[in-house]
């Protein structure tokens, strides 16, 4: 018996001579909405955007209809996937998103069989490799509100939030590197290590920040690996893409280096432990665990439940535990860090302690939505 | 003046559970350019990915080609939060991956709402009970909270919500 169907139709024609209209109807278990969507053809920009929903989730979903014209205007270049995901997906409806970009994908085929069949009304411009060309994300900074948290220092050792993510190095972080330096410094933070995704930092660069700002910065990465995210400390390499993780714990063994699963069961207990039947012990099993050397445990992106999931499998494990953040915007460092018992100054002390053990994971700042 | 189509396209993706800890999961499109499909087999608890194959029939940029071979190296990922980046990451970036990648992107996207489909088949339909349950289901995955406009801070639903604190 089918447990879940989803269909998606998207179909396009051209409205005049300059605009291709597309229609789009997802359907599926949960979910029925439709789109229709206007496109200049030879800037391939929406002009124009109407959605409705046949079926939905809650009584609130129809609060994403008004936000669907945020996307008047995106053109189909460059970022465009980022911005229909981030700005449509999270203000108005992911469901939402995921149409537009199937429509939108449609319309790039669609102009691009009008190109190839040589239509006398091309557009100056637009060329194959155009509509075909993958271009690269360079999405647009964005300076989000700071807002007041109290100072809830954790008294004792140093306190180091493990896990930050800054924009641009994290292009789905939305904080820079100076608003992050100067909320860990409001806050009371100790340190914060840059552990960008699939991002290596310049020692110089990270130096000079230490130096402009009077404040500890060390440098991290959290790399993606086909058994899930991983903060690496002390791998001197640009690491792009995915790679096993094997293959990172040799390249961390041969630099000495350290490596904590980052979120190891983030979305995993989102429907509750019950229905997919995972057990603590089932859990230790994973091979991830026997190729890091500690368990993040507090991450301020996934549910307390997961964090004490995470804890539960670490201590069966017996591997250390750490906390971080994961703070992708502003009003998120040092929700949780590290305390380290003794000193840490620079990159080789914070390995030699993560190695040495002693450390603990803390609730620093209040976690509160508003 | 005659609207004809320019272009067409349907994408279809349905989930069986095959016992109590095996799902099979098959994306296919057909458009007016291309036809391909997917199909994965996914174990419970993990959400493992224990079995993967499919094939391009018809492509703008070849003809036939059986991808299951290229679609080994994504055996062993786990269906859930990260998935879409392992997946391109490791099917690689040329034209057939790309289109490849998304027949498991919504393989995967499939398995996931088929058990959050589980979950909203218990949700009250009067208000009251609504916000209960959806600011109940917040709290438990807070990462959902702002996720969508119906997740909003303003949003009728997460009034008065208080997310957790205790965490140590």
């Amino acid at each position: 018996m089918l447990k879940f169907t989803r269909n998606k139709l998207a179909s396009v024609y051209r409205k005049d001579g300059k605009t291709l209209s597309v229609h789009g109807v997802l359907e599926d278990d949960i979910y029925g909405l439709e789109v229709d969507l206007d496109l200049d053809f030879s800037r391939m920009e929406i002009l124009a955007i109407r959605g409705k929903w046949n079926r939905m989730e809650n009584s609130q979903c129809p609060r994403a209809i008004p936000f669907l014209q945020e996307a008047v205007g995106f053109r189909l270049e460059e970022d465009f996937v980022r911005k229909v995901q981030k700005i449509v997906g999270r203000k108005a409806c992911r469901h939402f998103a995921d149409l537009i970009l199937e429509c939108c994908e449609a319309a790039r085929d669609a102009a691009a069989i009008i190109q190839r069949e040589g239509d006398k009304e091309k557009e100056a411009g637009l060329t194959v490799a155009h509509l075909f060309g993958k271009a690269k994300d360079v999405p647009k900074a964005e300076r989000p509100e700071k807002d007041g948290e109290p100072d809830n220092r954790v008294a004792g050792g140093v306190v180091i939030d493990l896990h930050v993510h800054s924009f641009p190095a994290s292009p789905c972080s939305s904080i820079s590197l100076r608003e992050l330096i100067e909320e860990a410094k409001e806050i009371g933070l100790d340190g914060i290590c840059l552990t960008d995704h699939n991002h290596w930092w310049e020692p110089r660069k990270v130096e000079d920040l230490r130096q402009k700002h009077g404040f500890l910065i060390l440098r991290g990465n959290e790399i993606t690996t086909d058994q899930g995210d991983i903060l690496v400390f002390g791998l001197e390499e640009d690491i792009k893409g995915i790679i096993t993780l094997a293959e990172l714990r040799k390249k961390a063994l041969a630099a000495n280096g350290f490596m904590i699963a980052a979120h190891p069961f983030r979305g995993f207990l989102t429907f509750g432990i019950g229905y997919l039947g995972l057990t603590v012990e089932k859990a230790m099993e994973r091979p991830l665990f026997k190729l890091v050397d500690a368990v993040e445990v507090l991450n301020g992106k996934v549910a307390e439940r997961e964090n004490s999931f995470a804890a539960k499998v670490a201590q069966g494990l017996r591997l250390p535990v750490t906390g971080g953040s994961d703070a992708h915007g502003a009003g998120e460092v040092g929700l949780y860090a590290t305390r380290f018992p003794g000193p840490i100054q620079n990159e080789r002390d914070l390995i030699e302690a993560l190695k040495k053990g002693g450390y603990s994971p803390v609730v620093f700042r209040n976690r509160c939505p508003d | 003046m005659a609207e004809i189509l320019v272009f067409s396209r349907n994408r279809w993706t349905s989930v069986e559970q095959m016992d109590d800890r095996t799902f099979r999961a098959t994306c296919r499109v057909q458009d007016t350019l291309r036809e391909a499909w997917v199909e994965i087999l996914v174990k419970a608890p993990d959400l493992e990915i224990v079995q993967v194959k499919g094939e391009i029939r018809r492509s703008p940029e070849e003809k036939e080609r059986d991808v299951t071979d290229d679609l080994q190296k994504l055996t062993g990922s786990r269906v859930g939060p990260g998935i879409k980046k392992i997946i391109r990451g490791l099917l690689g970036h040329s034209a057939h991956a790309e289109q490849v990648a998304t027949l498991v992107d919504e393989c995967c996207n499939g398995v996931i709402l088929s058990f959050t489909k589980d979950v909203l088949v218990h949700a009250p339909k009067d208000r009251a009970g609504e916000r209960e349950f959806f600011a109940g289901m917040v709290r438990a995955n807070p990462r959902l909270y702002n996720s969508c406009a119906a997740l909003s801070a303003d949003s009728p639903l997460m009034e008065g919500l208080e997310l957790d604190k205790d965490n140590d």
